[in-house]
């Protein structure tokens, strides 16, 4: 689908050009940060998974670059350092168009080019996160519109309720972090989640006896005179960059750990079936409610969020019976941290949104930003996007 | 014009040696076109065949690229050069040698790590603390990203190491790795234990068909010949 012709190739400019003018008259800023990128920073905040599909290159002082595999983080770069720079103010909304760069295996569909262009649009600093969130929703959903799209379907997700559940549940903290860090790989969680349930202990599973006997009840000094006894005795050398104090604080957890007891099958269950909440976005907000009243959990506020959310898509005249709310949804991309969704329209499948996005509160703080400056953004797939409304949806 | 099937060996080392042994033992010979140090030949005997001796990395390369139709080479190296190898190779039969296992290892010192999950949670820490990812020192790049996907370890950076991999631990230029071994005396003489299920691959030297290779009645033939005298 990336343009061969020069007619297609027009055709797509034109599109991108109606677009960005609408989001330039509704106060986003347009801006075109670099193609190349240094790698370092995208490695580092997309991780490596996202890394086999980057095209990553060195040039010849060494310097390790890529194509740039979004355009999420180059605005994010360019924002903070206007930022830092010329101490603007965080609170920003800036439009951007241009080629994106994602390897693909050779057997992926047409839908899925290698270099594709992206045009969206990052809306950062603002504090009023639901009203932020449907902001961008609605310019989309409005942008699709007006390049012809008629009839389309929204879904919608909340990585947000999910993290206040289990705040709320009653475990302990590694334990979160263990569930937090596999989310994005639902079969590893389900695997995690079983486990817990079943044989906690295991956490100290392959340590010498006679070493967890020591080290129970110790403080943090006492403990660390026992490892390096340890290390002594069994001829371990300390080497590396994690200090002997990391090492014994995680050993100290996993002890704790393995006296917990086992996560409640009734805990389980209820974080099964959050999951399997998938029904249009109305009935999906009773059932959550229902979910969680049934259970005894309070995540009130969450719920509240998710309903005020509906309120202002209502008021900005989009048909909530047309949104459907999935609570698997999102959590398997992994810089989103709240809401998020995505604009399917037929032919195109399940897979291949014209347009999606979500908050990701924690981007600006990985590209430097030393407070969290909220961020929610999203983007058009504008191959896709022409290729369903053709270029008579081109309204002049 | 017919096409030639092409049969890769390794050029030099164990790996030559022991691949020409079993090809000896089937009472294949090979000679070496033009002086003795050349990297072309052919096997007496077998029409229609061309050896070309090249490094065992090469071997899978023209594998995947149909350069070579058949090669021996290390399943490790095949695995690394592409992601999805049943796609365009087949693995015929493994041979017996070559054996050597692809590993992940950190450091003695970290009690705490034993298993993939732990050290999925010491890089979680470790990002907390050092605000950084743990650096996993490989030249197994592609092993190593799809092993951790597996095990849903996402916060940690590769860095390309072309050797002495497991000094790298102790020279602090990365916390953990993942290499080959055989008997896992370097890693324990460099401080570092492999993880209870850190075993990545068992690999061993393999006789691979490229399907990417153009075959055709003449090529076919060759490598039914060959694999007669291999007893396949």
């Amino acid at each position: 689908m990336t343009p061969e012709t020069a007619q297609q190739f027009r055709a797509l400019e034109h599109q991108a050009h109606d677009l960005m003018n609408f989001f330039c008259e509704v106060g986003y800023e347009a801006v075109a940060p670099s193609v190349i990128q240094p790698a370092d920073i995208f490695l580092d905040v997309v991780g490596e998974d996202l890394r086999r599909r980057t095209y990553v290159f060195s040039d010849t002082d060494g310097a390790e670059l890529c194509l740039r595999p979004d355009l999420t983080v180059p605005t994010c770069r360019l924002h903070w350092q206007r930022c830092t720079q010329n101490g603007s103010s965080t609170l920003a909304r800036y439009c951007y168009n241009g080629p994106a760069f994602r390897f693909q295996p050779a057997d992926a569909s047409t839908a899925h080019p290698r270099e594709f262009r992206q045009l969206g649009i990052e809306l950062f600093g603002d504090k009023n996160k639901e009203r932020a969130d449907i902001e961008v929703l609605h310019l989309i959903v409005e942008a699709l519109r007006r390049a012809g799209l008629r009839q389309f379907r929204i879904r919608i997700g909340d990585l947000g309720i999910f993290q206040d559940l289990l705040s709320v549940l009653d475990l302990p903290a590694r334990w979160r972090d263990r569930l937090r860090a596999s989310l994005w790989r639902p079969d590893t969680f389900r695997d995690e989640l079983r486990r817990l349930a079943t044989q906690p202990d295991a956490s100290i599973e392959g340590l010498p006896e006679a070493l967890v006997v020591a080290l129970r009840g110790c403080d943090a000094k006492a403990a660390e005179r026992v490892v390096t006894r340890y290390f002594d005795e069994n001829d371990i050398e300390l080497i590396g960059t994690r200090t002997l104090r990391e090492i014994v604080d995680a050993l100290m957890s996993a002890i704790a750990d393995a006296e917990a007891d086992a996560l409640p099958a009734e805990t389980v269950r209820l974080i099964e079936l959050y999951f399997d909440v998938k029904a249009p976005a109305r009935a999906a907000g009773a059932r959550l409610a229902d979910l969680m009243q049934e259970n005894g959990v309070d995540i009130a506020p969450a719920l509240a969020l998710y309903q005020k959310r509906l309120k202002l898509l209502t008021e900005l005249d989009i048909d909530v019976a047309t949104v459907e709310f999935s609570a698997e949804f999102g959590r398997t991309i992994q810089y989103y941290t709240g809401f998020v969704f995505e604009v399917l329209a037929e032919p195109l499948g399940e897979r291949s949104p014209v347009a999606g996005g979500g908050r990701y509160d924690n981007l600006m703080r990985m590209v430097g930003a030393k407070v969290e400056v909220p961020a929610v953004g999203a983007m058009i797939h504008t191959e896709r996007l022409l290729s369903v409304v053709g270029d008579g949806g081109r309204r002049d | 014009m017919t096409e030639t099937l092409v049969f890769a060996i390794p050029s030099k080392g164990r790996l030559m040696d022991r691949t020409l042994a079993v090809l000896e033992q089937a009472e294949l010979y090979l000679q070496r076109f033009g002086s003795s140090r050349g990297y072309r030949g052919e096997i007496k005997g077998l029409e229609n065949l061309e050896v070309a001796f090249m490094s065992a990395g090469e071997i899978a390369s023209a594998l995947r690229s149909g350069r070579a139709h058949l090669g021996v080479t290390g399943e490790d190296l095949m695995r690394e050069e592409v992601s999805a190898p049943e796609a365009c190779v087949e693995f015929v039969t493994k041979l017996g040698f070559g054996h050597a296992d692809v590993v992940v290892a950190v450091p003695k010192c970290w009690l705490d790590v034993r298993r993939m999950r732990d050290l999925g949670e010491a890089a979680i820490q470790f990002r907390r603390l050092h605000g950084r990812r743990i650096r996993v020192a490989t030249k197994y790049m592609n092993l190593t990203r799809g092993y951790f996907t597996r095990h849903a370890i996402s916060d940690y950076r590769l860095v390309e190491s072309l050797g002495a991999t497991e000094g790298t631990p102790a020279a602090g230029t990365a916390e953990a790795i993942v290499d080959i071994t055989s008997t896992g005396a370097t890693l324990t003489a460099n401080g570092l234990k492999i993880l209870a299920d850190g075993v990545i691959l068992k690999s061993q030297a393999n006789l691979i068909a490229s399907r990417t290779a153009r075959w055709d009645p003449e090529t076919r033939a060759a490598q039914n010949q060959l694999f007669a005298r291999l007893q396949l």
